[in-house]
């Protein structure tokens, strides 16, 4: 049972870092990115490539999943810099899509469909079943560092300047704000940490395969950032962990309910997660934690 | 001093308690758990369910016979979602919290190789229905059994099979799979022995509308298009096809064409005298028999007499074993197909010669369930059909 919770606890970790980088791109500056998938894949196949091909230590993978995330990120903020709201929404999607397609095609690079396994993890071998508990911590302090880093520019003049941005970019820009700078610098910065979160899936579950980066990724960390708090790191954080439990405690419920098919079960899990979202964002619209908006300086 | 004494007399009790109740309590107490990871939901939804429930009549056919070793087997079907992410939190959670010594069924390959890993890892044994090649060449330490002929075996057949149709020219219509690379390899090996040109081309599973692919396909004027998609996007294809004009044959696998598709297909035009090949089932066997009673379906498809099989096998390998560890079922597998034994169709059978001292050799409802060192099926043989005013006809079992 123990292994199992750290396991999940793990990858709800990952969910966690997820729902960061969503934060700060939809909460902060409120760029709609249904892309995060892509990112997330991306970072998931730079260090996987990296680490089984290039014969490269685990942490170069890391910071090579960072790299690439944020690069692509930077190819895409670039390339969209006229699109606004739902227009960005839809070309992010496409990028996802796209990723997916190249890692399902490109069977030289990323091994195609069959997907990419044996990828190792940090002392795998002289681990053994510790392995889950150390990589939980090598998670949660990787989550830790982020979500510190957030709340730091969710506080400071920078994160103020974000959200001025994400209420009104032309007033922004009047004020004297490089709106496009600050865009880019966020985005970047938030599909960096999409690709650590996919580094660190890859090196723990030690396979990835184009499937896994499926849109439903994406629907299930807006689920968690709509459900914890838009613009707040902390609600972003508890989202990612309350979809994660949701996920996996409705099994367990499911299996007291007597009289039902595996089918229906099946079925009874996927709606009991819905009805679960749908009565906190009835009884909570703004989320669990919702944004606490801090009260502007006085002048000096 | 008192307490542990109480505590030791406690136990004592206990024990004597337990041996003396009849042997149906003891083996409530303490069950064999075992596990089926099928796609309930997602695109092997059609075949999942099935799957789940052919297991689980096994299961009970046993208990009602007093169980394994004296236990009773409780059986968990979890659901894979036909996606490796959520398959991985599903065996996790078999392996962790059930401690289930042997999971069965996993059906997309992309799925068994996701959950091959922590199964061998944590010593639980796999048996899977999946055909992409590349499985059983992962390190799995002999805790992997596959019962469906790998991608080699098949497409060689259906080439041989393109062949018999008098085809000089193949055109092959396929997504990106794990089996797409090796079919295409394999066919330039075999058509052009045959005298038959062959072109391909790789399409995307998700669109709607196959229009410019069935055009590319059709300039090169082929006589027979193997379609060897699965079931969503074939039913898209087939329809492409038919508006486009196309006069030749067609071909695909069974597990995409089958009565589901012909139904959403919904004009028996469309894929009237196409054709299907599939791994057969060995029909008329007394397991295909049981296959049908255990699945509830007149005419169970492959992998639902794959599973019967799966678990059958599982079975009388812990039996075999006398333990009922993932360990012990890899050591016993194939000691439940030995030649010369007696010739079983279900493991309640099966069990009780075992457990008499006896040898056993299963014939299955999939075929003899004979496999190599890496896990692979030795023999199968194949089936052809072709659909005739909506209905499918056996044209052949070879």
């Amino acid at each position: 049972m123990l292994s199992y919770l750290l396991f999940i606890a793990t990858i709800g970790g990952i969910y966690g870092l997820l729902a960061l980088s969503l934060n700060l791109i939809w909460g902060g500056v409120g760029m709609v990115n249904l892309g995060l998938a892509g990112f997330f894949a991306v970072g998931a196949y730079a260090s996987a490539l990296l680490t089984t091909i290039g014969h490269a230590p685990i942490p170069a993978g890391w910071l090579m999943a960072l790299v690439a995330g944020g690069f692509a990120g930077l190819v895409v903020t670039l390339s969209t810099t006229r699109l606004r709201e739902d227009y960005l929404a839809i070309v992010t999607l496409g990028f996802a899509e796209a990723v997916r397609l190249i890692a399902s095609n490109e069977i030289w690079l990323t091994r195609g469909t069959d997907g990419i396994s044996g990828i190792p993890g940090p002392w795998k071998r002289a681990l053994g079943p510790d392995f889950n508990a150390v990589y939980f911590l090598i998670v949660v302090l990787a989550l830790l560092v982020v979500f510190f880093l957030m709340r730091r520019i969710d506080r400071s003049p920078y994160g103020r300047a974000l959200r001025a941005i994400r209420e009104d970019a032309q007033v922004a820009q009047v004020a004297g704000k490089p709106v496009l700078r600050f865009k880019t610098e966020a985005f970047v910065l938030s599909a960096a940490i999409a690709g650590l979160a996919g580094a660190l899936y890859g090196h723990f579950t030690s396979y990835i395969a184009p499937d896994m980066f499926l849109p439903l990724i994406t629907v299930y960390i807006f689920l968690a950032v709509a459900s914890g708090g838009t613009g707040r790191p902390a609600g972003a954080l508890v989202g990612a962990y309350m979809v994660m439990t949701l996920l996996e405690s409705s099994r367990f419920f499911v299996e007291w309910i007597p009289g039902v098919t595996a089918v229906q079960r099946a079925a009874l899990k996927e709606l009991l997660i819905a009805v679960a979202l749908i009565v906190v964002l009835r009884l909570k619209p703004s989320g669990i934690l919702p944004e606490r908006m801090p009260p502007a300086p006085r002048p000096s | 001093m008192t307490t542990i004494r109480i505590g030791r007399r406690a136990a004592l009790a206990a024990g004597v308690a337990a041996l003396a109740s009849p042997a149906v309590v003891r083996a409530q107490a303490d069950p064999i758990k075992l596990a089926t990871l099928t796609p309930l939901t997602g695109a092997g939804g059609p075949y999942g369910p099935v799957m789940a429930k052919a297991a689980a009549s096994v299961v009970e056919e046993v208990n009602k016979a007093g169980g394994v070793l004296g236990r009773r087997v409780v059986l968990v079907s979890e659901d894979d979602q036909t996606n490796p992410e959520a398959a991985v939190r599903a065996a996790r959670k078999l392996i962790d919290v059930d401690k289930v010594s042997a999971i069965m069924g996993t059906w997309a390959s992309s799925v068994t190789t996701a959950v091959a890993p922590l199964c061998w890892e944590s010593k639980t044994f796999l048996c899977t229905v999946s055909g992409a090649d590349s499985i059983t060449l992962l390190p799995h330490q002999g805790f992997l059994i596959r019962t469906q002929p790998n991608s080699k075996l098949q497409v060689t057949r259906v080439g041989e099979f393109i062949l018999s149709l008098g085809a000089k020219k193949a055109f092959t219509m396929i997504p990106q799979t794990p089996f797409t690379q090796s079919t295409f390899d394999i066919l330039n090996q075999v058509l052009p022995k045959g005298g038959c040109t062959h072109q391909s081309l790789i399409y995307d599973d998700k669109k709607t509308t196959y229009r410019t692919e069935v055009d590319q396909a059709l300039r090169t004027s082929p006589d027979v298009i193997l379609a060897n998609g699965y079931t969503p996007d074939t039913v898209v294809l087939l329809k492409d096809l038919y508006r486009a004009g196309f006069k030749g044959k067609v071909l695909g696998f069974a597990y995409s064409i089958n009565q589901k598709l012909v139904d959403q297909v919904g004009q028996p035009e469309v894929v009237e005298g196409v054709y299907t090949f599939a791994p057969s089932p060995a029909e008329g066997s007394s397991a295909f028999e049981k296959a049908k009673a255990a699945s509830g379906s007149a005419n169970p498809d492959p992998y639902t007499c794959q599973v019967y099989d799966h678990i059958n096998l599982v079975l009388m390998a812990m039996a075999n074993g006398k333990a009922a560890t993932g360990e012990a079922i890899k050591e016993n597998i194939r000691k439940a197909t030995v030649s010369g034994g007696k010739i079983v169709d279900n493991a309640v059978d099966g069990i009780k010669e075992i457990m008499a001292g006896g040898k056993v050799d299963y014939a299955g409802a999939s075929g003899p369930c004979d496999f190599d060192e890496k896990g692979d099926i030795l023999d199968c043989k194949f089936r052809y059909d072709q659909i005739k005013a909506g209905k499918f006809t056996l044209v052949k079992i070879a």
